[in-house]
């Protein structure tokens, strides 16, 4: 244990300032002693060693003449003095990273940059409550390091292993402060937190909002159920292990991050102007029977939303950390600011964060520490109806008419549909969010009797947020006015504990290497709501956002909270034989309060085995492979990320069920909804075979698997007959098997050609996932979804069996009619010329019969991708370095609600009108402007669009100032950046942006998401 | 020192694995049983008087919600009918035209909408019918609680079936999958199920309450609702029964028509049963009634959304003078009694007036009208249904009787107008009879069944597009039939 703690502290912190004591002096020493022999004509050089992807000066690399014993080593800043021959080659070393040879060339100053090169067998990974040796792992974990993740300007660390690791899909919601939603090998889990769990030191969470990014260490995915099931009752969606940094024995290190930047909005979907709109108008018009409703001519371009209400929006980011300590002590603490603008104007974001960390050696056997952190959010806040009312708004109303009063859509006879001014919703929210998280957790870790080790933890979390929201009196457009003030304040109290204790017997005897872990786990998380609001509350000042000062009666108050607990118990065996067959087993036991009776508890068992091939004597000599390994695991997990208490069926007892009786009220309570009479842990049963190869002196990595997963007893949201009457028609249930199979490939290739200062890496990854309903309860009946506004209130997905969770389903549109009497002579005797003419397809017993009806529904794609890439690739030459990274997705298709979700005479994209039907023979592809009306806008083949892209990422490009300089300043390091994130988009979706998130069996349903946008910022990174 | 250090060692570890042992004790069962927060069980429900009295006043207070009286209720049951039009602009919620023009499609969510509305009634009355016996409470409070919710599922089921035709039958809560996904009932069944609640109803329920229970189902609503019902299915004996059992409990006529439809007037002695409805401040969730929010007048601050107004051919069909005229539509650029003038300009040029609530009672952030009272039946209607049996069973004094009362009132004091009918002629009467339903009724739900259940859908809907064998009923939406497993079936012709 202790010795691959050290292995991976090795690795963790080789790019911290430290003091490298014994080794290096040695060697040193050695060298010194052999610098008798030492030729004339040499020359001083000095110069600075510097590494890593965002590079820090290297301490205590060795430098050695090449062909001669003489060397030395870099001092704490990286530098170096060393006499060589002026036609010498120097090699500089440094344990992970890759070894590089200089040519003296008659140079006095060699900088030499150093690139991260860590063989397999030197790999630590973090894994569930612990560590091990990558060659040692059975399962499938993939580690990203926190400098990858810092390097991106994303105030969540989840967005920044966008593309980086195979099988790990991410779907970013631009919204400041937002959380991007994960998935880890596909959707196998449909109802509840889609979330992996997110262990940070110990602690759980659902969501790492608080984290800043830079002051990760490492990220370790763990994919497969084998090494998740450790974790057992939250695994289902993955696990991320997140390691904070530490600080390491030594002299303070001083380190500042700080980027600014702006974010603007890429791939807007261009909307009709206000002249095409009018024509649009008059044919919606004209199509109900009605005389045209405007002039076109009377308008021009008009205006353009937006453009008006969209900006550039500044991020700005700061970060300042120092770390150090003693061999008995050491701390590490940073403070962070991030103020992020939004796209839309009015809207910001800013966190504050804080963060101290302290690990004492109390004395040899017994280490204890803590971290804690603490981080504030404000927010100004906008309605999330605004992208809504944007794509809608008309651009034939002004923001403002000459007189200054706003434009008021109710004066042009438009109807609902465009019935807001934007300007008016912005000008007039008024919403407030505060946010404070603190959490942390404290730790101690005891070595006993030689081979063992107990670790004790207790982490926790507390949580408040306040959300203000004050709605003035006010009068701007016939619709938007409001004649009574509102204060509404939304309260939330979280508090969440996490106790753990484990034991670890390890010991190495022979061939053989054991290590046993027993442990145990108490958790409880808690959380309390308050809604409180008061009327006419004054507006002079923020001074005034006090209920108190509101009329006394018309006062509401509301609350909501909830409560659970988990027990759990686990336990794990490692076992190595001669290094080359391994073993993982482990069990882990969950009881849950979700659950009840002979169903609170779940067991979660896995078997891994690993068979290091290169370790066998007829590879090991050959020379082909550095390192090669077979694995495969079997394991089992569970998923409790559903409501508390599924099954329990409670009393509504809700105003609206109040009844009015001679003008008094009656309070009224029901039972309104009907609960399965047993949930059952939802449970997923994965196998995973993996095959690892290094190859050409560890310059090529390799990694392949192959994986099954299959969720039972998915936990769904089952709609019912609506004629059982209950006010909420679906049941929460146990009701379906589903498969998520698939591949995932690695390769990075890392190289420093020739001999200059050049070097390069460069990474591919992609996963492959297929995801299949095996079977669900209501046998060959589809679960269908989708039933909401977006898609007109019709079931626009379905869930059957054989096919992908929520895939689109509807009519497949075969033409546009384009005269009346073609309609009314087809199957849809009720269309008109311009609408959709849909296929038929099928009748009630299985032929086209002439008739369009629902028997004509048919899937029309499908919103799981199934290929997830990303291309990661890193220069350096000389002080410049440059990563340029790749990501996309393909395979994957897109319900694009905004075109048919109209109410009257929303706006039309550009693309739109020019396609669109207006007389016979002007489109057979795109419906007239009806496309909302009679059938048109039911789900149909029309809506569906491909869901790939393909973007740059992030380009980031460096430049590090030369050592001398640096020393001059007396910096350690200075490194100015340039980065561009999401800079260049392809995709051919005609919204605005195909990552679309959403519940499994509602999701890729695009209704009005938040605009791309592109990051450009210019960061600095300063080491003191 | 070495002898410290191991016995300080031995100390931790003592300490640590007490740690151990008081958390895993503290992990035994109780740990695990967290009571549900802030949510009663069920279990603990339908217990006491005073959830038996919590359960009623839930099904009553459903009676206004959105798919009782909102989009659903407006395309199901009143645009079909030559008395309405969609309204608002044309592509507004342009889905309700297809009512209008009888083009709906099974998928149209406004079906779906009535459909779910109905049977969430039915459920709220079904828990109160079948819980109500096991609880101990005072009796005879139980007998009339289990008659109330008898009436309104009675109600429930009325309107289903009318809008239908076949519908699942639900008397009892479900306890089966079966019972969960049942099939459909032949209306016929229905329609005796609606009668015996409706029986069982008007011999338990009191024929009046004190002033705090006023709004609540009666006697005189039972046998109304009877006899409405007996109409529909030409049982003309049992119609003019139980109106004449009606017409003995003390109701009268309002005398100004269009002041009966006001706020001040609720639950007058006209009223037989009403949908209570209010404006609480303070209680936007009660407030919920859209009922007059969805038919108000357009483009005016308290007014409303402007659907469901009246067509030209219903503001033709008055008699000349008829004060009905006037009560029943808002035209553009009137003012109204209650002094709200009303823009000449505007893109619909009728309003339902019934609905109507004074601009001023408007309060922002809660819906238009929330005030506004439903009335699902007068003692007008009662006397045309009294009328109308009478005629069928060749009663033509007291059919005419009955006709002119509500003439009368129509007059309120004028003369010159609306002169009695005198006609005795079978059919003739029965055609002034329906006459005098369509304008007396106007823009209360009925004039659309009214014309097919009288027979004459063909000649009058036709031109709008009614198809016969088709249209008689609507279709059943298509989301139940998809989750029915193909259980339910769809209505001949869509």
């Amino acid at each position: 244990m202790r010795k691959l703690l050290a292995g991976y502290e090795r690795h963790l912190y080789a790019l911290k300032k430290m003091r490298t004591a014994t080794i290096p002096f040695l060697l040193s020493f050695i060298f010194l002693l052999q610098t008798a022999a030492a030729q004339a004509q040499d020359i001083k050089i000095t110069g600075k060693v510097t590494g890593g992807s965002t590079p820090a000066p290297i301490p205590g690399a060795t430098i050695t003449v090449k062909g001669t014993a003489r060397g030395t080593v870099t001092s704490n800043d990286g530098t170096y003095t060393i006499s060589a021959p002026s036609n010498a080659t120097l090699v500089v070393t440094f344990i992970g990273f890759s070894s590089k040879e200089v040519p003296v060339n008659n140079q006095t100053t060699i900088d030499i940059t150093l690139s991260e090169s860590v063989t397999q067998v030197e790999q630590v990974v973090v894994v569930g409550y612990g560590v091990q040796r990558k060659v040692d792992i059975t399962g499938a974990i993939s580690q990203v390091k926190g400098s990858e993740i810092s390097k991106q300007p994303a105030p969540n660390a989840v967005s920044g292993l966008q593309g980086k690791v195979a099988g790990v899909q991410i779907t970013n919601s631009g919204k400041p402060g937002a959380a991007p939603n994960i998935k880890i090998r596909g959707a196998g889990t449909i109802y509840g937190s889609p979330n992996p769990l997110y262990v940070v030191d110990g602690v759980w969470y659902d969501d790492i909002s608080f984290l800043n990014p830079a002051d990760i260490e490492n990220m370790s995915i763990l994919k497969d159920a084998s090494s998740e099931a450790i974790y057992g009752i939250r695994a289902a969606n993955g696990v991320v292990l997140i390691t904070t940094k530490k600080g390491k024995a030594g002299k303070p290190a001083v380190n500042y991050n700080g980027f600014v930047g702006f974010q603007r909005v890429t791939n807007r979907v261009k909307m009709a102007n206000g002249h095409e709109y009018a024509i649009m108008v008059n044919e919606l018009s004209a199509q109900n029977g009605q005389p045209d409703l405007l002039k076109p001519d009377d308008f021009g371009e008009g205006t353009d939303w937006y453009k008006q209400e969209l900006r550039n929006a500044m991020i700005t980011n700061h970060q300042l950390s120092i770390s150090g300590g003693t061999e008995k002590s050491t701390y590490s603490f940073s403070v962070g600011y991030l103020k992020q603008e939004g796209i839309v104007k009015t809207n910001d974001f800013s966190r504050f964060t804080a963060r101290l960390q302290n690990d004492f050696q109390v004395f040899e056997p017994l280490k204890i520490g803590y971290t804690v952190t603490a981080s504030v959010y404000n927010s100004n806040d906008v309605p999330d109806a605004i992208f809504g009312q944007l794509y809608n708004s008309a651009p034939i109303v002004p923001v403002r008419n000459p007189d200054g009063s706003y434009g008021d859509p109710s004066k042009y006879k438009l109807g609902n549909g465009p019935a807001n001014n934007p300007q008016v919703t912005l000008d007039f929210y008024d919403q407030t969010t505060k946010r404070h998280v603190v959490t942390g957790s404290v730790y101690a870790d005891l070595r006993f009797a030689k081979h063992f080790t107990f670790h004790a933890s207790a982490g926790g979390e507390y949580g408040d947020s306040i959300i203000r929201n004050y709605t003035p009196a006010y009068k701007a457009t016939t619709i938007q006015q409001n004649n009574i003030s509102t204060l509404m304040r939304t309260g939330t109290d979280r508090t969440n504990w996490i106790v753990e204790n484990t034991l670890t017997y390890e010991n190495k005897f022979g061939d053989h290497d054991l290590r046993i872990l027993a442990g145990q786990s108490a958790q409880q998380y808690k959380l309390y709501k308050l809604i409180a609001s008061a009327q006419n509350v004054p507006n002079n000042s923020e001074g005034d956002r006090y209920l108190r000062l509101g009329n006394t009666d018309g006062r509401e108050v509301k609350d909501e909270g909830d409560l659970y607990t988990v027990a759990s118990y686990f336990g794990r065996l490692n076992y190595a034989y001669k290094n080359k067959y391994l073993l993982t087993a482990s069990i882990r036991a969950d009881g849950s309060s979700k659950f009840f009776g002979d169903q609170r508890w779940g067991y979660f068992p896995s078997v891994g085995a690993g068979w290091v091939v290169s370790e066998e004597p007829f590879l090991k000599n050959a020379g082909i492979f550095d390192n090669l390994k077979l694995r495969a695991s079997w394991g089992k997990i569970g998923n409790a990320s559903i409501p508390a208490n599924v099954s329990v069926l409670r009393v509504a007892q809700d105003p609206y069920l109040t009844a009015i009786f001679g003008g008094n009220v009656n309070t009224g309570a029901s039972i309104n909804a009907v609960v399965a009479p047993v949930t059952y842990w939802e449970r997923a049963v994965g196998t995973d075979v993996g095959l690892e190869a290094s190859v050409l002196q560890n310059r090529l990595y390799i990694e392949a698997g192959f994986y099954n997963r299959e969720t039972q007893r998915a936990i769904f949201d089952v709609p019912f007959p609506g004629s059982v009457g209950t006010r909420f028609s679906t049941i929460i249930t146990n009701q379906a098997n589903i498969q998520n199979r698939g591949w995932e490939f690695t390769v990075n290739w890392k190289d420093e050609p020739g001999n200059k200062d050049f070097s390069y890496s460069v990474g591919a990854n992609l996963g492959i996932n297929n995801n299949k309903v095996l079977s669900v309860a209501s046998g060959n009946n589809p679960i269908y979804g989708g039933g909401a506004a977006a898609t007109g209130g019709a079931l626009g997905t379905r869930t059957v069996v054989g096919q992908p969770i929520g895939q689109f389903f509807g009519y497949q549109v075969e033409g546009i009619f384009q005269t009346d009497a073609e309609a009314a002579a087809s199957a849809q005797p009720f269309a008109k010329a311009g609408d959709f003419k849909f296929r038929d397809l099928s009748g009630s017993h299985g032929t086209p019969d002439g008739k369009i009806d629902a028997n004509d529904r048919v899937p029309l794609g499908n919103p799981n991708p199934k290929y997830t890439y990303g291309i990661n690739t890193y220069f350096s030459y000389k002080q410049f370095d440059l990563a340029v990274d790749f990501q996309g997705v393909a395979d994957v298709d897109v319900y694009n609600a905004n075109l048919g979700l109209r109410f009257g005479n929303e706006n039309f994209t550009k693309e739109f009108y020019d396609k669109r039907w207006h007389g016979q023979g002007t489109s057979n592809t795109y419906p007239s402007a009806f496309i909302g009306g009679r059938q048109n806008y039911l789900p149909n083949s029309f809506f569906v669009e491909s869901g790939s892209y393909f973007r740059i990422r992030n380009i980031q490009l460096g430049y590090s100032f030369p050592a001398d300089m640096t020393k001059r300043w007396k910096m350690k390091n200075l490194r100015l950046y340039l980065n561009a994130q999401n800079a260049f988009n392809f995709f051919k979706y005609r919204g605005f942006s195909p990552e679309i998130g959403g519940t499994p069996n509602n999701v890729g349903i695009d209704n009005s998401v938040y605009p791309l946008y592109a990051t450009y910022n210019f960061g600095v990174n300063v080491t003191f | 020192m070495k002898n410290s250090r191991i016995y300080y060692k031995q100390r931790i570890a003592v300490y640590l694995t007490a740690i151990l042992f008081i958390i895993t004790a503290g992990c035994g069962k109780s740990f695990l049983d967290v009571p549900p927060q802030g949510q009663q069980p069920s279990e603990q429900f339908w217990q006491s008087q005073a959830d038996a009295t919590k359960g009623v006043n839930a099904m009553y207070a459903n009676l206004r919600e959105w798919k009782q009286v909102g989009f659903a209720s407006v395309g199901v049951e009143s645009l079909g009918s030559d008395d309405t039009e969609k309204g608002s602009t044309p592509a507004d919620a342009s889905f309700l035209t297809t009512f209008d023009n009888f083009s709906v499609s099974p998928a149209e969510g406004q079906l779906l909408d009535f459909w779910q509305g109905q049977y969430q009634e039915i459920n709220f009355c079904n828990q109160v019918i079948d819980n109500l016996p096991n609880i101990s409470m005072d009796a005879a409070l139980k007998t009339r609680y289990i008659a109330e919710a008898k009436f309104i599922r009675a109600y429930a089921n009325f309107r289903l079936v009318r809008a239908f035709g076949d519908v699942p039958l639900r008397l009892h809560l479900p306890k089966t999958p079966e019972e969960y996904n049942l099939s459909r009932t032949p209306a016929a069944e229905v329609w005796t199920a609606i009668e015996q609640d409706l029986t069982e109803a008007a011999t338990a329920l009191p024929v009046s309450y004190a002033a705090a229970d006023k709004g609540r189902a009666t006697k005189g609503a039972a046998l109304s609702l009877h006899a409405k019902v007996a109409m529909y299915r030409k049982k003309w004996a049992d119609a003019l029964n139980f109106t004449d059992q009606v017409m003995k409990l003390g109701y009268t006529l309002f005398p100004n028509y269009e002041q009966l439809f006001r706020i001040p007037n609720e639950n007058a002695g006209e009223s037989i049963f009403e949908i209570q409805a209010q404006l609480i401040p303070g209680n936007k969730d009660a407030s919920n009634s859209q009922y007059s929010q969805i038919q108000g007048v357009k483009e005016a601050v308290g007014g409303g959304w402007g659907f469901n107004v009246p067509t030209a051919d219903l503001a033709g069909t008055y008699e000349t003078g008829d004060p009905r005229r006037d009560a029943t539509i808002i035209f553009r650029g009137e003012t109204t009694p209650e002094g709200d003038a009303i823009a000449l300009a505007g893109v619909n040029p009728r309003f339902n007036q019934k609905s109507y609530v004074p601009f001023d009672k408007f309060i922002s952030g809660y819906n238009e009208g929330a005030d506004q009272n439903i009335r699902v039946i007068r003692y007008a209607e009662v006397l045309l249904i009294n009328a109308e049996a009478a005629n069928e069973l060749g009663n033509t004094q007291q059919a005419l009787s009955s006709v002119n009362a509500v003439r009368l009132r129509a007059r309120n004091g004028l003369t010159g107008i609306l002169p009695d009918i005198t006609v005795t002629e079978k059919v003739a009467l029965r055609n002034a009879i329906w006459q005098e339903r369509r304008v007396e009724l106007a823009m209360e739900s009925d004039r659309y069944f009214d014309v097919i259940r009288q027979g004459r859908a063909p000649q009058v809907f036709g031109k709008l597009g009614f198809v016969t064998g088709k249209n008689e009923v609507w279709p059943i939406p298509q989301n139940e039939i998809d989750i029915s497993a193909g259980k339910l079936t769809q209505n001949p012709g869509y």
